[in-house]
């Protein structure tokens, strides 16, 4: 362990570093936004996102991913926050970490096969949709110098990096907050700086109890936002171990991601911060600088508290017009824009998972609400799916009078319906056979539509007979594990 | 050298300085053993781009710009260590072939030395490897950043080659009564390690002389009745510093002991003895693994 360990801290030490002063300078920004969407003081997200950094970096599964202060977290906060104020959001956070360390301990990361592609995409759609709202406050009731600034911050970010050598060298969202910021200053502009968002830090964080009564009280507010961060955190931070493992073509430790996650929670918690999670554009943002080991994300948290305590000054005086142009920034390079072209050519019911999705989290503002209803969408499409391959042949033979069904293929509760429709119960037969031998019997509402089957033949007068019972209700029983056994997947693909 | 019924000798190559060595000693011990030889060139990634952009940007589809820019880069990589690799196998197969090996596979694999030696250990037998790879050459102290990790990736006796090849003719073993020393012990008794045609030399070195005896006096009783060339001392002194001036005196050519018996924390904190003799003995070694 530890010297495996000790390849991911020293691996890339040139690398990691220079990668981890990048994202810390693309942190600042987004933590004080993020602050700002959770309706906290800008040193919240701050504290908060180097708290998160710094511990997983050592705690985490997935080396060179970033987490901090997220808007995915963030969003899911406002109402405890208007409610109760900081110290119930403080409590939260730390019970979030809590959740998420059990949720660790219980293999949770294993549900996130159920995560279907369609979701992940609504996922990040909705998201970019909510951090592009949550800016639109800012850019109501203003006076026309916000909207050049801001401008003026956009064509930055995006032209800058065209400028020939230094457009390579320096990050463009640091020269656009640069830029818009000596603009404001050297023409007066009066328009609207973080300084008056609220307090910037000013000192290293100290260690503090989240100043709440401990009672069940207490406990029925913040739980069902510990709930909602703890889920919505995990998603976005395994999603964006999957974005790494894949781009770096390494694996991670997703249970102990789990577990890291709630110990960089609790920890942020305790020290004045908000709950976070991995953060998946400043995540790629560092592979893309060559960041790869933990020793990346160490830096990028302890550069971003060496920036924020020494700049404070600084830092307070920066417009919002530029923060905002770093958020829609944000929110342009988190939407899948080939989604919507897709939309056209994927199978309708995977368009259909993904705007459901986006609908119900821009709906609730909550990711976790959306993902829920995209799994719920997508098993059903799957579910319908499945029942059509079922169907039942039917032989008669007239020298004996009987009626033979054969059922082949999956029955359960899709697709009993279409099973029990299959027999022709107004013909006057002696005998009847259903062999079913070829079929599965997956659950008990495949087993009463037999059995409905079985009486309403009956009645009508014929003597019914099940041929291959046993072996078609094996899978009904959960023990029937197949994910080994070829031969067992063997007999359901094609029959026993 | 069986220790498995159907194993081989496994020799780890790389276009190190000592990968010729490997081979000639691979070559050897497949000689002495009569088991078959395996030649093992893995394909690792660094992993590390050499294009990194530092604009910080997050720009749209910024994933699949990114992820096809690596994998382009990765498969380029990958392509030219394959085929550096196919060289180095072809001419450590044409050596054994010389040697009048017939039963030689050479074989390719991505991912680690230790990943590999894992996911291979069914079939070995032993490992020989180098105690350095490329990355170290020219770097004469020292060893491997590889070597532990890969080390404790199996439990077959490991040959780890420090020098050149020079037919080797004395054996030390270092007898400290632990069960990885014991089992080295009962290795050669039975003469699971192959007919090597050794002189070999038992020596324990302890704090108190009569303590060093007791475990010689153990070996001999345990080694009485057999063919083997047998030479024992016991010291007394500070065992690393007193074996590697035994090895020194008496031209030794391999060492064999017992390797991290202990676990990686216990090694972290109090070093590793096995760690400490690979760097201060210039013998090759023979290491034993619970």
């Amino acid at each position: 362990m530890l010297l495996s360990a000790k390849q991911d801290w020293i691996g890339n030490i040139r690398g990691d570093i220079l990668a981890g002063i990048v994202v810390a300078l693309a942190l600042v920004p987004e933590a004080i936004a993020f602050s700002i969407i959770a309706g906290v003081d800008p040193k919240v997200g701050l504290y908060a996102s180097f708290a998160i950094a710094v511990m997983i970096a050592v705690v985490g599964g997935r080396a060179g991913m970033i987490s901090a202060a997220t808007a995915a977290t963030a969003l899911l906060m406002v109402t405890l926050v208007k409610d109760h104020g900081l110290q119930y959001l403080l409590a939260a956070t730390v019970l979030a970490g809590a959740l998420q360390i059990v949720a660790g301990y219980l293999n949770l990361h294993k549900f996130m096969s159920f995560i279907s592609k369609s979701v992940m995409t609504g996922f990040l759609n909705a998201l970019a949709i909510l951090i592009f709202m949550a800016q639109l406050p800012e850019l109501t009731n203003v006076t026309w110098h916000m909207y050049a600034l801001t401008g003026l911050g956009l064509g930055i970010i995006y032209l800058f990096p065209y400028m020939p050598k230094i457009g390579k060298i320096l990050p463009s969202p640091l020269v656009n907050i640069i830029v818009v910021t000596l603009v404001v200053y050297f023409m007066d502009i009066d328009v609207r700086t973080i300084g008056d968002m609220g307090e910037l830090p000013d000192t290293l964080p100290i260690f503090l109890w989240p100043d709440v009564p401990l009672n069940w009280a207490t406990l029925s507010i913040i739980l069902p936002y510990s709930v909602s961060i703890a889920i919505v955190g995990l998603l976005e931070s395994l999603m964006t171990a999957n974005v790494i493992d894949e781009l770096t073509d390494t694996t991670s430790d997703k249970k102990r991601e789990c577990k890291g996650q709630g110990i960089a929670n609790i920890g942020s918690g305790l020290i004045g911060g908000m709950a976070g999670c991995a953060m998946i554009g400043q995540s790629i943002i560092n592979v893309k600088s060559g960041g790869r080991g933990r020793l990346s994300t160490m830096v990028a948290g302890l550069f971003l508290l060496v920036l924020v305590v020494f700049l404070s000054d600084i830092l307070s005086i920066v417009p919002m017009a530029a923060l905002v142009a770093v958020m829609i920034m944000v929110s342009i390079g988190t939407f899948d824009w080939s989604s919507i072209k897709s939309l056209k050519t994927n199978p309708s019911s995977a368009s259909a998972v993904m705007v459901a999705t986006v609908i119900v989290v821009v709906w609730t503002h909550n990711l976790a609400f959306g993902v829920f209803t995209g799994i719920l969408i997508g098993s059903l499409f799957m579910a319908q799916r499945l029942s059509q391959f079922m169907y039942i042949e039917s032989d008669y033979d007239e020298a004996t009078d009987i009626r033979t069904y054969n059922v082949i293929g999956q029955v359960f509760f899709n697709s009993s319906d279409k099973f029990i429709g299959f027999f022709d119960f107004k013909e006057a037969v002696d005998k009847i056979v259903i062999d079913v031998h070829r079929a599965h019997f997956w659950d008990i509402t495949a087993v009463s539509a037999l059995d409905k089957v079985v009486i309403k033949l009956r009645r009508e007068g014929a003597d019914v007979s099940i041929i291959g019972l046993n072996e078609a209700s094996e899978t009904l029983l959960d023990k029937f594990a197949v994910h080994d056994k070829p031969e067992e997947i063997e007999k359901i693909m094609g029959g026993h | 050298m069986t220790t498995h019924e159907q194993g081989c000798i496994l020799a780890c190559i790389d276009g190190s300085e000592l990968g010729n060595s490997v081979v000639e000693h691979a070559i050897w011990l497949a000689q002495t053993s009569q088991l078959p030889i395996k030649f093992l060139h893995t394909i690792e990634h660094s992993h590390h781009s050499e294009n990194a952009h530092h604009e910080g940007t997050i720009t749209p589809n910024m994933k699949e710009h990114l992820l096809d820019e690596l994998s382009d880069e990765e498969r380029l990589e990958s392509k030219k260590l394959i085929a550096d690799g196919k060289a180095i196998l072809a001419n450590a197969k044409q050596k054994a072939e010389q040697a009048g090996l017939s039963n030689i596979i050479a074989k390719q694999r991505h991912g680690s030395l230790s990943e590999t030696l894992v996911d291979l250990k069914d079939e070995i037998s032993l490992v020989v490897l180098g105690a350095k790879g490329e990355d170290h050459d020219g770097n004469k102290q020292g060893l491997g950043s590889q070597l532990e990790e890969a080390i404790r990736a199996i439990h077959s006796p490991i040959f780890i080659v420090k020098d050149a090849f020079g037919q080797p003719k004395k054996m030390m073993l270092a007898y400290n009564g632990s069960p990885t020393s014991q089992q080295a012990l009962n290795q050669i008794k039975q003469g699971q390690l192959g007919d090597l045609d050794l002189e070999l030399h038992i020596v324990s070195v302890h704090k108190e002389q009569a303590q060093a005896q007791t475990l010689i006096d153990e070996a001999n009783t345990f080694l009485a009745n057999t063919e083997l060339r047998l030479v024992t001392r016991a010291i007394e002194g500070e065992t690393v510093e007193e074996l590697t001036q035994y090895q020194h005196h008496n031209q030794i050519d391999i060492t064999t002991m017992g390797a991290f018996s202990h676990g990686k924390v216990h090694g972290f904190f109090f070093g590793s003895f096995t760690t400490e003799m690979l760097l201060e003995c210039s013998t090759h070694f023979l290491l034993i693994r619970e």
